[in-house]
C-alpha cells in the first residue's frame, strides 16, 4: 500500500504465479506498487544465496513416427547450480492461445509427447520451451512445427535373410522385412520406401539398394562362402529416413560347383585305371617290380666258373672251369696288367714297363693302396691280388679266406678289364663263393685282410696263414655240397704244407721253389704254380697279377729285397729251385718241386688248360716280362725242366 | 505474386496428358497404344486403376510443390501459414477423421481442394508480373503444376463418376456444385497471397489431396496395396 508501511508477505513454494487480491479502494494505482522479491531459498537447508538463472533452452528436434503423434526434444540448458524446471508451451496455428505440453514423461527426459489427440496435422505449432529456477527464467525461440514434414519412422523390424535357389540353380539371397509395428500403411495412411545395405562381414564398404515400396528384394551377385550382414531402413514421403535396422546375418555356403567335381572325380578314375592297367601287365609279363626298382646286388663272378660244377662235386672240371693256368700270365692277365698300369717310383717302374703299354689305372692304384702298400702297385700288379684271384677261382676254401680284399681287387679288376676291348667278361667271383662270403663272417678274413693289404702275398707264410684262417672257418658255411672232401683235401694239405712252411722261414730262393710251399700254392692255386724266384739275389717273386685263369704273373721283388735282409734259415730239406714242368697256355708255367712230382698228377688236367693259356698268351707281346723268350714257353707237357725264372721276368731295367 | 519456381517435369506433364485422355473415356489400347477422345478401342478401366493413376498424379504434383527450395522455414512458414486461402475450409487433420467421415464428403473435400486451386494457378500463367523471387523457370514449372491441377481435378470428377456409377458413392450432386462456387470466392482472396505463402499453402494442400485419396482408395477398395 502506497501509503501504508505493512508488507503483506506470501510465501510461495513452486509457483510463478500469485494472483494478489487487492481491493479497489488500497491501491489506485498499480503501477506503483512495490513488489520485493526475495531469492528463493533451497529445500536443502544451505542458506546458499548462490545462483544463475538458467541459460535459454533450445528445441533439438520434434519427430512424428507415424504421422499421427509426434514429440519434442530439447537441450537442457546449464541451470547455474540450481534446480531448473522446463516448461513447452506451443501455440496451434489460427489459435492465440498456448497450451502445455500434455506430456513430459512419455518420450524420456527433456521431451514433451503429443498424443493422437493434440496433434493436428496440416497446422503449424509454434512451440516454445522456458526454464526456470529459483533465481529466474528464460525462454528459447519459437519453433515451428508441422507435423506432416517431421515424419521419421522407426526401423523395418524382422529383416530375414534366406537363400533360395533359382531356376537356372543360381543361389541368391531372399530379403524379407516388414514395416515399423507403428507406421500405419495398410490404411494408405503412410506410404513407406525402404532401402537396404549389405556388406560381406570383413568388407568396409556398405551397398546400399533403394528398394522403393516393397518389402522384399533378391540379392544375386553374393560370394559364396562369404558372412554378409545385412540392414534395411525406411521412409516416408517426404519426411526423413529411419534408423538402420539391426544386423542381420547370413552365411553364405561355398559353392559346390559340380563342374569342378566331375573334373577332380574323372581324373582320379583315369589314373587309377591306368594304374592297374599298368599292374595287370606287369603281372601279365611277369616283371617282378620289386627287382625293376631295387635290383639285386649282383653277386661276383668268375668267368668261366659254374657254380653247377661245383655243386656236383666235380673237381676236375671245377679246376679246368676255373681255368687256371699255368704261370706265366696269359694275355689276360697281361690285360690286366696292362690296366693296372701304374706309375710307381723310379724303381718299380723298371719293373713293370710294359705295364705302361695299357691305360694306367690310377684309380685302381688308389683303391688297392692299402692292399699293396709295399709295393704301391695296382691291384693287379699287387701279388696279393694275383694270389687271391688264382686262389678264388681255384681253392674255394682259400677264396673264403680273403673274401673282402678279393672282392675288391678283383671287382678293381674286373672294372679295368671292362675298360679294354674285349677283355674277359666281368670277374665274378663264383656264386657259392659270394654267397658263402657273404652269409659269413670269416674270423680268417679278418686275419687275411689285414694280412694282405699290408704286403704282398710274396712268401707262403701268408698264404698258409690265410690258408689256416680260411680253414679254420667253419666249412659247413661253405655252399660247397659235394665239394667237401675236396676242402678237407685241401686244408689237409694246405695243413701240412703251411705247418712245415711255417716252421720255416722264408728264404728267397726257398719261397715258392720249396715242395711244400708249392704244393700248398698249388693246393690253393691249383692250376698255377707258386711265382718263384730264381737263385740270383732276387729272392722273392712277386706276385704280381692273377688272372681269372689262375695264371700268376710273377715279378721279381727287387725292392723288396732290399727291404728284407733277413734270410729266414730253413731247416729241413729245402728246394731252392722251381723246376717249370709245363707251360699252360701261353704264359702259365707249372712249376713243380723236383721231389713232389707225384702230387703233379692231381693237377694235370688243370695243367693242361694252363698250358693252353700260356699258348694263347704268347701270342701277345704285351707281357715282356713273361714272353720274352716265348720260344722258350713252348714246353713239352709231362717234361721236367729247369727254368729260370729270369729268363722270362725280363727287361725289367 | 505467384511463385512456383518448381522443378521441370515435361515428361511428367505429357504423361498426365496422357493420363487424362485416357481418364476421359478413351482407355488405352493393350500394349500402351494412345487413346483419343472417341475412340472405342481403349480397354475400360476399373476403379481401382483409376484410383491409382490419379495417386500417382496426385504424387507427381505434391513433389513438384515440395522442393526444398520452396520449403519455408521458421518464421517464414509461421507467417505463410496464416494465410492460405484454403485454411477455412473445414478439413480432417487427421487419419481418423480422414477415416469415419464419410466416403462421399471426402471425396467433396478432395475436389473442393483442387477446385480451390485451379483458379489461383491460371493467374499465374496469365501474370506478366516478374517478380525478383520468381525465376523464369519458375514461371513455367508454375504453369506446369497449373496443367497438372486441371488434370487432376478431371481425374478424381472421373473417379467420381465411376463411383457414382457403380453405387460405392451416392449421387449427391450438392457437394460438386458447392465447391465451384466456393472455390470461385476462396481464388480471390488467393491474391493476397505472397509467393513464399502460395508454394506452401499449395504443398500443403497437394499433400491433403494425396493422402486423401489414398485414404479413400483403400476405404473403397480395401487389399490392394493398402
Amino acid at each position: 500500500v502506497q501509503s501504508g508501511s505493512k508488507w503483506a508477505t506470501a510465501a510461495q513454494h513452486h509457483a510463478y504465479f500469485y494472483p494478489l487480491l487487492f481491493s479497489s479502494e488500497s491501491f489506485s494505482n498499480l503501477s506503483t506498487l512495490p513488489l520485493e522479491m526475495s531469492s528463493p531459498k533451497l529445500n536443502t537447508g544451505f542458506q546458499e544465496r548462490s545462483g544463475q538463472p538458467p541459460g535459454k533452452p533450445e528445441l533439438i528436434k520434434c519427430r512424428s513416427p507415424e504421422k499421427e503423434t509426434f514429440s519434442c526434444w530439447w537441450k537442457p540448458v546449464s541451470d547455474g547450480g540450481l534446480p531448473t524446471n522446463y516448461t513447452l508451451f506451443y501455440n496451434n496455428e489460427g489459435e492465440e492461445s498456448f497450451y502445455e505440453c500434455p506430456d513430459y514423461t512419455t518420450a524420456g527426459p527433456n521431451s514433451c509427447y503429443f498424443d493422437k489427440k493434440h496433434t493436428s496435422l496440416w497446422t503449424i505449432y509454434n512451440i516454445t520451451i522456458k526454464a526456470t529456477n529459483e533465481m529466474g527464467s528464460n525462454i528459447s525461440e519459437p519453433h515451428y512445427v508441422d507435423v506432416t514434414y517431421i515424419v521419421q519412422p522407426n526401423p523395418p523390424v524382422n529383416l530375414s535373410l534366406a537363400l533360395n535357389k533359382h531356376t537356372d540353380g543360381k543361389l541368391y539371397l531372399l530379403m524379407n522385412w516388414s514395416s515399423p509395428p507403428l507406421a500405419d500403411v495398410r490404411s494408405g495412411w503412410l506410404t513407406l520406401e525402404y532401402e537396404l545395405r549389405l556388406k560381406p562381414e570383413e568388407g568396409e564398404e556398405w551397398e546400399t539398394i533403394f528398394v522403393g515400396q516393397r518389402t522384399k528384394y533378391k540379392v544375386f551377385s553374393l560370394i559364396p562362402g562369404e558372412k554378409y550382414i545385412a540392414q534395411v531402413r525406411c521412409k516416408s514421403d517426404h519426411g526423413e529416413w529411419s534408423k538402420w535396422s539391426s544386423e542381420s546375418y547370413i552365411h553364405l555356403p561355398k559353392e559346390f560347383r559340380l563342374k569342378d567335381m566331375m573334373v577332380w572325380v574323372f581324373v582320379a578314375v583315369l589314373s587309377s585305371v591306368i594304374c592297374l592297367i599298368m599292374i595287370w601287365m606287369m603281372g601279365l609279363k611277369g616283371i617282378n617290380m620289386v627287382a625293376c626298382i631295387l635290383p639285386p646286388v649282383p653277386g661276383p663272378k668268375i668267368k668261366g666258373l659254374d657254380a653247377h660244377l661245383l655243386e656236383a662235386g666235380k673237381n676236375e672240371e671245377l679246376l679246368s672251369a676255373l681255368g687256371c693256368q699255368g704261370f706265366p700270365p696269359t694275355s689276360d692277365c697281361e690285360d690286366l696288367l696292362v690296366e693296372f698300369l701304374e706309375i710307381d717310383d723310379s724303381e718299380d717302374q723298371q719293373l713293370m714297363p710294359n705295364h705302361e703299354k695299357g691305360h694306367p689305372n690310377k684309380n685302381l692304384k688308389s683303391g688297392n693302396k692299402e692292399t699293396d702298400s709295399d709295393s704301391g702297385r695296382g691291384s693287379c700288379d699287387s701279388p696279393s691280388l694275383l694270389l687271391e684271384k688264382c686262389k678264388e677261382s681255384r681253392i674255394p676254401p682259400a677264396e673264403f679266406q680273403t673274401p673282402d680284399f678279393s672282392e675288391t681287387q678283383v671287382k678293381a679288376a674286373g672294372k679295368s678289364s671292362q675298360e679294354t676291348q674285349n677283355r674277359d667278361p666281368e670277374l665274378k667271383l663264383p656264386d657259392f663263393n659270394s654267397d658263402g662270403v657273404k652269409s659269413s663272417t670269416w674270423p680268417g678274413t679278418q686275419l687275411a685282410s689285414s694280412q694282405i693289404p699290408k704286403g704282398s702275398y710274396h712268401n707262403i707264410v701268408e698264404v698258409c696263414k690265410v690258408a689256416f684262417s680260411a680253414m679254420n672257418v667253419n666249412v659247413s658255411a661253405i655252399r660247397m655240397g659235394n665239394e667237401e672232401k675236396h676242402p678237407s683235401k685241401y686244408s689237409k694239405n694246405i695243413e701240412t704244407i703251411c705247418e712245415g712252411e711255417m716252421t720255416q722261414r722264408r728264404k728267397g730262393e726257398s719261397f715258392h721253389s720249396k715242395a711244400k710251399a708249392d704244393q700248398a700254392l698249388q693246393w690253393l692255386l691249383p692250376n698255377e704254380k707258386s711265382p718263384f724266384l730264381s737263385d740270383k739275389p732276387m729272392d722273392y717273386v712277386e706276385i704280381h697279377k692273377v688272372n681269372q685263369n689262375g695264371a700268376l704273373a710273377v715279378l721279381p721283388k727287387q725292392k723288396e729285397n732290399s727291404d728284407k735282409t733277413e734270410i729266414y734259415p730253413i731247416p729241413g730239406t729245402t728246394k731252392e729251385y722251381a723246376k717249370v714242368t709245363r707251360v699252360v697256355d701261353n704264359n702259365v708255367l707249372v712249376l713243380m718241386p723236383e721231389s713232389r712230382v707225384q702230387g703233379m698228377p692231381v693237377f694235370q688236367e688243370p695243367p693242361k688248360e694252363s698250358a693252353q693259356s700260356l699258348h694263347q698268351s704268347q701270342a701277345e707281346k704285351n707281357m715282356s716280362y713273361c714272353l720274352t723268350a716265348p720260344s722258350e714257353f713252348r714246353l713239352q707237357t709231362g717234361g721236367l725242366e729247369y727254368m729260370d725264372p729270369n729268363s722270362f721276368m725280363c727287361s725289367f731295367k | 505474386r505467384r511463385s512456383a519456381s518448381l522443378s521441370p517435369s515435361v515428361s511428367a506433364g505429357s504423361a498426365c496428358l496422357l493420363l487424362w485422355l485416357c481418364l476421359l473415356g478413351k482407355p488405352p489400347g493393350l500394349g500402351g497404344s494412345l487413346c483419343t477422345r472417341g475412340d472405342s478401342g481403349c480397354p475400360p478401366l476399373s476403379v481401382a486403376d483409376l484410383f491409382d493413376r490419379v495417386i500417382q498424379h496426385s504424387d507427381r504434383l505434391h513433389r513438384l510443390s515440395a522442393k526444398k527450395y520452396f520449403l519455408p522455414s521458421g518464421n517464414e512458414l509461421a507467417k505463410s501459414a496464416r494465410r492460405c486461402h484454403t485454411s477455412r475450409m473445414l478439413t480432417p487433420n487427421g487419419k481418423e477423421y480422414a477415416q469415419t467421415i464419410p466416403r462421399e464428403e471426402l471425396t467433396y473435400v478432395i475436389l473442393r481442394l483442387l477446385q480451390a486451386w485451379k483458379e489461383p494457378l491460371s493467374h499465374f500463367d496469365q501474370s506478366t508480373v516478374h517478380h525478383q523471387d520468381l525465376s523464369d523457370d519458375s514461371l513455367s514449372k508454375a504453369k506446369e503444376i497449373s496443367n497438372m491441377v486441371h488434370e487432376l481435378k478431371t481425374g478424381v470428377e472421373k473417379v467420381t463418376e465411376k463411383m457414382q456409377s457403380m453405387g460405392i458413392i451416392s449421387n449427391s450432386l450438392n457437394g460438386m456444385g458447392s465447391s465451384e462456387a466456393a472455390g470461385l470466392s476462396i481464388s480471390n482472396e488467393a491474391n493476397l497471397m505472397s509467393n513464399y505463402e502460395f508454394i506452401h499453402c499449395f504443398r500443403r494442400d497437394s499433400n491433403k489431396v494425396q493422402s486423401y485419396l489414398k485414404i479413400l482408395k483403400c476405404r473403397i477398395m480395401p487389399g490392394n496395396s493398402c
